[in-house]
């Protein structure tokens, strides 16, 4: 089987956009997390969010108008389009029929509904159908990278909920591998959103003043936005365009909780299994692992039944692992947040670095992995894991492996 | 790869129709609609009042007495269909370890109503009389989620949105995870529910039959007259398996899954020779994937839905394929929207569903109200009246109101297939 490589990143992030000021502010441990904008907080005993500040969307555009298109479109446009640059390709170049898209969001344009929401309690509906119509529906976000690149092949958006960008990278990968394209993008996309922002602090999730995953005073997780877009194709077209290999996507494993919306299983069932298939469907073995990029939302109970869950697979080798949470330092992206972090672990096989938790300050008994605290460390990466969980108890692991041309 | 067969062996479907496919069959058979007055929500000021509602739905009748109070409108409607899917291929009873059953549900919204309740709640009353249940509920997996809970559907839990596609999306999605080996069983279909948000939001589009002008609604797929689409709602589950799998136990097996395409037209209805084209890559590939060529499918099902744009595109895409002189005759096409009117996520499910029940029954259905064929289009390719005919393969399509493709090839008792 040919194996599937990324040879592009694209990130739009609230520590900054574009592969090389994204990676280096991460390695750096620097927080993206600020007080909310985009939206009046005042009626919130929480007031902290991970928004994109340094985003013009018109110079991401050469055919559709941005003004057009919701946020969340125009984040995963700009991703797309640095992602197909940082693959030094040229998307007019290439065989459109043969080049697809597939994206993962939880909540899509969710700022068109909230605008919706909005004429309707002023009872301005009139304003707003025909927009909300044209804007809202998730698959637009998909279509939007497509059209404005001009991409005719398959095109999937698989709306996962904060596990998203994984199954769309998956997805991306299963069309590589069943030759119904020759390249893919994939990645997640989703923008800031009042709705989301208020069921979390609804469910007392936020954490007031940062985020410290695995800290045992860890008070929450930080909604935040973004998106991630990754180039994929196969290693032999890779090599043979000389292309630089950021590493090869050599599996994934897909699992469902059944057993809550918002909390994970007990006993970290389906996220174990969701490493265990990844793991044998890449043919990879768990002492093979050398990072795993972690769901880590910050939360008390994600972070433990995560730790539960790794030490289920991993065995006493688990706390050999170097486990670390960018969501310390860019929030929860939500969508996006699996296809940014998917970008880590190809830049951690690609550079031998890993990026830090930070806010950590005292271990939790019950979080007793490496969590690579507040440093960035360097260290020779050949396979990682990337863990994702999602409301609807959907599970994503995925593994990324040094490329071997 | 190894490729795995992938067969269908259960069907379930909540729809305008009807709850059983025999009841749908039966219907679009004898010509009649499931469209009617809107009864779920209040459509006084608007030009548009009908459409394809389910009603007097029940979702206990489904489920018996266990809390439906986390299951919105769309959950309870997929788990129905779910139900119903389930227990047609003899699923229900207890699964053992590796065993885990997959879904794999289309949907164009989950559910934007309980969306835009929980926000304009939020809104009116305050953050803090927000609901809990309603955010857990307003990501758009939730359908999927709430579904794997109620029937502990613990293997791969994928919502696939692609507008009108989706029903039919999910499936190839599903069918390709198990031709992949990555799956052996996958419940897999879509859902939406009818609610004012997306009804005001289709209305103000002016894609909606009767919203524009003085005539009144004309969902008439490839008439002349046709002015739009009907709203509708819908749930519509397939069982899909592995084929050796189904055999082992013994399950009944409808039909098999013999190919599929997906495109994307990027001018999305702007460029008509796009549109086209993209219509007949979808179904090339669907073939070519098959490795059948057109002549060997007796009959299409379209989903035209009475938009004027949308329908047109499908039908010259088609006819690029079958050719114009074969349209009708050799291969009758049929456009069950006529109907069912547009189910969005359902839709595509729904199709499958009915042509299943064709090729079982050897009547394709005719189009409702077909009088005046646009003459824009080949002139037979489609009619009104019921055709008798011997399906051993059909080909389902989809065409997005907005780019998205999909073909999919069904073929009768592929096991005994000469």
């Amino acid at each position: 089987m040919q194996p599937i490589v990324i040879t592009g990143i694209g990130v739009v992030s609230p520590v900054g956009s574009g592969r090389g000021v994204f990676w280096e502010a991460l390695l750096e441990g620097r927080s993206g997390i600020r007080p909310v904008e985009s939206f009046d907080t005042s009626r919130f005993r929480v007031h902290l969010g991970a928004e994109v500040k340094d985003f013009s969307p018109a110079e991401h555009f050469h055919h559709l108008d941005p003004d057009g298109l919701g946020r969340a479109s125009q984040l995963a446009v700009a991703a797309a389009r640095q992602a197909v640059a940082d693959a030094d390709l040229d998307p007019a170049a290439l065989d459109s029929e043969r080049t697809g898209v597939a994206m993962g969001t939880t909540s899509g344009e969710a700022q068109e509904v909230e605008r919706f929401d909005d004429c309707y309690l002023a009872d301005e509906l009139d304003q707003v159908g025909a927009r909300f119509m044209n804007l809202y529906p998730c698959h637009v976000i998909a279509g939007n990278v497509a059209s404005e690149l001009g991409f005719e092949g398959p095109n999937l958006m698989i709306p996962a909920a904060c596990a998203a960008g994984s199954y769309a990278i998956a997805s991306a990968l299963d069309v590589l591998r069943a030759g119904d394209a020759d390249l893919m993008l994939a990645g997640g996309a989703d923008c800031f959103s009042r709705i989301t922002y208020t069921g979390f602090a609804r469910l007392g999730a936020i954490a007031p003043e940062r985020c410290q995953p695995f800290d045992r005073h860890r008070k929450g997780m930080i909604p935040g936005e973004g998106a991630a877009v990754l180039v994929l194709e196969p290693l032999r077209r890779a090599v043979e365009r000389g292309a630089r290999i950021y590493a090869e996507v050599a599996g994934y494993g897909l699992s469902c909780d059944a057993h809550h919306m918002t909390g994970a299983h007990p006993d970290g069932d389906g996220a174990a299994r969701a490493m265990e298939q990844a793991l044998e469907a890449s043919g990879v073995g768990a002492e093979e692992v050398s990072y795993i990029s972690a769901h880590g939302t910050g939360t008390p109970t994600n972070d433990r039944l995560e730790t539960l869950a790794v030490k289920r697979v991993f065995g006493d080798s688990a706390r050999s692992v170097p486990i670390s949470s960018i969501k310390s330092m860019i929030g929860h992206t939500m969508g996006a947040a699996s296809a940014i972090e998917g970008a880590v672990c190809a830049l951690a096989v690609a550079e031998g670095k890993i990026p830090p938790t930070i806010h950590f300050e005292e271990p939790d008994p019950e979080c007793d992995l490496d969590c690579v605290p507040n440093q960035a460390r360097e260290l020779p990466v050949e396979v990682a894991m990337n863990n994702a969980y999602a409301f609807g108890g959907n599970n994503a692991s995925m593994i990324f492996r040094r490329a071997t041309p | 790869m190894s490729a795995h067969r992938t067969v269908i062996t259960g069907v379930g479907v909540i729809s305008s129709l009807g709850d059983t496919p025999a009841l749908v069959s039966a219907a679009l058979r004898a010509g009649r609609s499931g469209i009617g007055p809107v009864e779920l929500f209040d459509v006084d000021r608007l030009r548009c009042r009908e459409a394809g509602e389910v009603r007097g739905f029940n979702a206990r009748n489904y489920l018996g007495d266990g809390n439906l109070r986390p299951l919105d409108r769309t959950a309870q409607l997929a788990a129905a269909a779910a139900q119903l899917a389930l227990s047609s291929s003899g699923l229900n009873g207890k699964r053992e370890e590796g065993q885990e059953i997959g879904l794999a549900l289309g949907t164009m919204f989950g559910s934007v109503r309980t969306i835009s309740e929980f926000d304009r709640r939020a809104l009116t009353a305050g953050p803090i009389y927000a609901k809990p249940m309603a955010f857990a509920n307003s990501v758009i997996n939730a359908a999927a989620g709430q579904t794997a809970i109620w029937h502990d559907l613990r293997g791969v839990n994928s919502t696939v949105s692609g507008g009108t596609v989706s029903g039919l999306q999910a499936l190839i999605y599903a069918a390709d995870l198990i031709r992949d080996g990555r799956s052996r069983t996958i419940l897999a279909g879509g859902a939406d529910e009818l609610c004012f948000e997306t009804f005001f939001g289709f209305y103000g589009t002016g894609r909606m039959a009767g919203s524009t002008n003085g005539r009144g609604p004309l969902a008439i797929p490839f008439d002349a007259r046709r002015n739009g689409f009907t709203l509708g709602e819908g749930a519509a589950l397939l069982v899909l398996e592995e084929a050796e799998a189904a055999r082992q136990r013994g399950a009944q097996v409808l039909a098999g899954i013999a190919g599929r395409g997906m495109s994307y037209d990027i001018s999305r209805g702007g460029d008509e020779a796009r549109a086209v084209r993209a219509v007949a890559r979808a179904i090339r590939a669907a073939l070519d994937s098959a490795g059948l060529e057109p002549g060997q499918i007796d009959a299409v099902s379209a989903s035209a839905n009475g938009s004027v744009a949308g329908d047109r595109a499908e039908a010259l895409g088609i006819a690029e394929v079958f050719g114009e002189e074969g349209l009708g005759d050799e291969v009758p096409v049929t456009a069950v929207k006529s109907m069912l009117s547009e189910s969005l996520g359902a839709s595509g499910a729904l199709q499958t569903a009915a042509l299943l029940q064709s090729m079982a029954s050897g009547v394709l259905p005719g189009v409702r109200g077909l009088e005046t064929m646009d003459e824009d289009l080949p002139p037979g390719l489609a009619s009104r009246d019921n055709r008798e005919l011997n399906i051993r393969r059909g080909l389902v399509t989809a065409v997005g109101l907005d780019g998205t493709c999909c073909a999919l090839v069904v073929e009768r008792n592929p096991d005994v297939q000469a």
